[in-house]
């Protein structure tokens, strides 16, 4: 006999459209028993039919909506382009790339149903590879040369793959295409995709970090909640105050510290303090032991030594993104932290602009786009898709009405400052791309060695073996010899 | 005399191949099906990669692009690597302590599971259960055991009122931890440890009482040298795997905290599946392979001096 409980919990899972593996995984991490999880896989295999998704495509779809989605298939199903490129006469298939969560790919389906309705000589063939496993899969089918026709890539894997010849330019396509604006994307959607005065890619996606913070938290605190006002002083302030407690019931003030192993650290956490950790960008020179890099990691080490963010150790106990367990006050993650913590977080919570530093107000902004592959059979209908995919109805349909926030077309945005699924402070996500926003990332080719290299020494500081001059040093050693090749 | 000799190395000849009967016949072609099976896998799956990543070593290959021919340089470059020194040194310090403690333990849990007491068959269950469990799972359960702070054996220190160090997350811990996580499959060398016990004849261990043996005695002189074979091979075997390690330490450290972790199998993963360097990886690979081979002809040249093999001539 299910529990009230467990019921609501089918419910939400049900809701949610996750696979029954995921489930399993969700409950065995709640700590049900077998009993219990076999109740709640049975409650979710009956899912019911969710409205809009009857109106399945007339031609032969390759993907079908199914009715797990959470989203509307006809909201936003308008305004598509027409594009410069006719369809083809005979009927293509053409194989697109994802790698989404299982929940997004039913957003996915709905769109390529959509898409073949438009465009019925064209079947699109989704493919949808786990994050972990993507770059792995198809850096070996570029070996074997049977790249699909589009493929997903994420800012940091971009320039070493256009390096390498994977992508065809697209800047012949955009030329022919009266609608495609370019201004329309954000400056900073487009820097890792272009390489020799081409673009390689198109943007679906460029987000700042911004601050989250649980709400609960702070009211029980009586601190008055971030604000437009703050700086990084009052943030190490109220981080320390936030702090409270031990052992499994501890609440830090602060989720994460910099590591010079992550390839993001230096827009929020040392451009504010006039640091840079390469020089951007063609980073060709290390900076980090220059003393204001030092003077800034010296500064957020003092929320290690008091406490106030978790150690290694206490990361062991939480998933990704730890926030979501209410247990840190505030964390700093990019837009598409919003799903999980939207699904996860049993507490009030909300976003504010990440605060400004002595020297500058900055964060990072970073995102993904999608490209044709070199080893595309049909690019003109690849690029049919990716036109109605990335245009300002597509990134609406995708990831403006969704609330996944971060269109790379600032056309789109307000799907998404409108969007139901957006959260209550999505306006700073969109304040903080338009004004604070830096993509002055690691993403050169060379951007997983140095972060491989640095992230050793790093754990030494984190450890409490090593101060951060020496670290920096080291690091600094290290990281100089493989960036020599970016002066060539 | 001449002739008796001659008459000798005539005997000493091979024959040729001696006609067989119509069993025999059968049991070649038995023979030859049934390992048919694993050379057809061996070629189509191995042999052909192997012989591949010999040739890919001595090149520049990212995967995305055609390899380029680079000679001795992947080989020369890991002489300057420091990585390749840490890498090996992780190895061998995880091969040595978790082999050696590997053998000590399950060595000693096949002693006692070799008693002749009520429900023995439940207990060797029991004992062999955790090495039939999944890899990730068994990640997933060392990492809580090993916690700093909620852990099991940090709990069952604290008893004592000794702090136990953060096993996973401090380099001078993160290498014991493994080692101390390793006896989690020692069923697998118990088992057949607990075969090679059932078959010491009973014989040698009366005649070792009637010559005034205790227990220590037999053990040390009947068991031991009757056991050598098998602890041999169990080290052989054991210590290859080790120096292969790959899954349990990405799961669950990734090569961390500080390297302190990054075993040989890891950096061949990180160095062909996060940086591309398919040419030096499998340079790494190769020598991974000559360490290996150098280190089992050592194990078998220390053999003649500890390993008794009961059919052989006196040694």
């Amino acid at each position: 006999m299910a529990t009230h409980h467990e019921e609501e919990l089918a419910h939400e899972l049900r809701q949610r459209g996750l696979s029954r593996r995921e489930i399993l995984q969700i409950s065995a991490r709640l700590g049900l028993s077998s009993a219990a999880i076999a109740t709640v896989l049975a409650a979710c295999g009956q899912a019911p039919q969710q409205p809009g998704t009857g109106a399945a495509p007339t031609t032969p779809p390759a993907t079908e909506p199914t009715p797990a989605s959470l989203y509307d298939l006809e909201e936003g199903n308008s305004g598509w382009p027409a594009s410069a490129v006719s369809d083809p006469t005979e009927r293509v298939e053409i194989s697109v790339a994802h790698s989404w969560d299982a929940v997004f790919f039913e957003r996915q389906k709905q769109f390529d149903a959509l898409f073949m309705q438009r465009h019925p000589n064209i079947v699109v063939k989704a493919e949808n590879t786990p994050f972990a496993e993507y770059r792995q899969k198809y850096v070996a089918q570029a070996a074997g040369n049977a790249l699909p026709d589009i493929m997903y890539c994420q800012f940091s894997w971009a320039q070493e793959f256009i390096k390498n010849g994977l992508f065809r330019p697209l800047d012949d396509y955009i030329a022919r295409e009266k609608d495609f604006n370019l201004q329309d994307f954000t400056p900073q959607s487009l820097v890792s995709y272009q390489r020799d005065g081409k673009l390689w890619g198109i943007p679906y996606d460029e987000g700042p970090a911004n601050l989250y913070y649980n709400k609960d938290i702070f009211d029980a605190a009586g601190i008055p909640y971030p604000d437009e006002t703050w700086d990084l002083e009052k943030l190490k302030e109220v981080a320390l105050k936030l702090t409270q407690g031990e052992g499994p019931n501890k609440i830090f003030g602060l989720g994460e510290l910099p590591t010079l192993g992550d390839s993001l650290v230096a827009p929020p956490y040392l451009m504010p303090f006039g640091a840079q950790y390469l020089r951007e960008p063609k980073e060709d020179e290390c900076l980090i032991n220059q003393p204001e890099a030092i003077a800034a990691l010296e500064w957020w080490q003092e929320l290690r030594d008091k406490g106030a963010v978790p150690s290694p150790a206490d990361l062991q106990n939480v998933a990704w993104p730890a926030f979501q367990f209410g247990k840190i006050a505030m964390t700093m993650q990019g837009s598409w932290a919003t799903p999980p913590i939207r699904a996860g977080a049993k507490f009030n919570w909300d976003i504010a602009m990440w605060p400004r530093g002595p020297k500058a107000h900055v964060t990072f902004s970073a995102g993904s786009a999608y490209m044709i592959t070199r080893d595309s059979k049909n690019p003109d209908a690849a690029w049919i898709y990716l036109n109605d995919y990335l245009s300002t109805a597509g990134q609406s349909y995708m990831w403006g009405i969704t609330g996944r926030g971060s269109p790379a077309r600032l056309s789109a945005w307000p799907s998404y400052l409108n969007s139901k699924f957006a959260p209550p402070g999505a306006k700073y996500v969109e304040q903080a791309m338009r004004t604070i926003a830096s993509h002055d990332i690691i993403d050169q080719p060379t951007g997983p060695q140095v972060t491989q290299a640095a992230g050793p020494i790093w754990d030494l500081v984190v450890a409490g073996q090593l101060s951060v001059k020496e670290a920096c040093d080291q690091v600094f050693a290290a990281v100089d010899p493989i960036i020599a090749v970016n002066r060539a | 005399m001449a002739m008796q000799e001659s008459v000798g190395r005539a005997a000493a000849k091979p024959m040729g191949k001696p006609k067989l009967g119509k069993l025999a016949r059968r049991e070649e072609r038995e023979f030859y099906l049934f390992i048919s099976l694993w050379i057809i896998g061996f070629i189509a799956f191995d042999a052909g990669p192997i012989l591949a990543s010999f040739a890919i070593s001595f090149t520049n290959w990212s995967m995305m692009t055609p390899p380029n021919w680079t000679g001795l340089q992947n080989y020369q470059r890991l002489i300057a690597d420091p990585l390749f020194y840490t890498a090996m040194w992780n190895s061998l310090y995880f091969g040595v302590g978790s082999v050696g403690l590997g053998l000590i333990v399950s060595f000693l849990l096949a002693l006692l599971l070799n008693q002749k007491v009520l429900g023995i068959s439940v207990f060797r269950t029991i004992f062999y259960l955790p090495s039939v469990v999944s890899g990730i799972a068994v990640a997933i359960l060392w990492i809580m055991i090993l916690h700093q702070d909620f852990g099991l054996i940090n709990t069952v220190l604290s008893w004592f009122g000794i702090k136990g160090p953060g096993w996973l997350v401090q380099p001078q811990w993160a290498k014991p931890a493994l080692i101390l996580m390793s006896l989690w499959g020692a069923g697998g060398s118990m088992v057949i440890y607990l075969a090679g016990l059932q078959s010491v004849p009973q014989h040698l261990y009366e005649a070792a009482s009637i010559d005034g043996a205790g227990p220590w005695m037999k053990f040390w002189h009947v068991t031991v040298p009757m056991m050598s074979p098998v602890i041999f091979y169990n080290l052989i075997v054991g210590f290859i795997a080790s120096l292969q390690g790959f899954v349990l330490v990405l799961i669950m450290t990734n090569g961390g905290p500080a390297n302190a972790t990054l075993m040989f199998g890891l950096y061949i993963y990180r160095v062909a599946f996060q940086f591309f360097q398919m040419g030096y990886a499998s340079a790494l690979a190769w020598i991974l392979l000559v360490v290996i081979m150098a280190i089992t002809a050592l194990q078998f040249l220390g053999a003649k001096y500890w390993v008794f093999y009961e059919g052989e001539a006196a040694r």
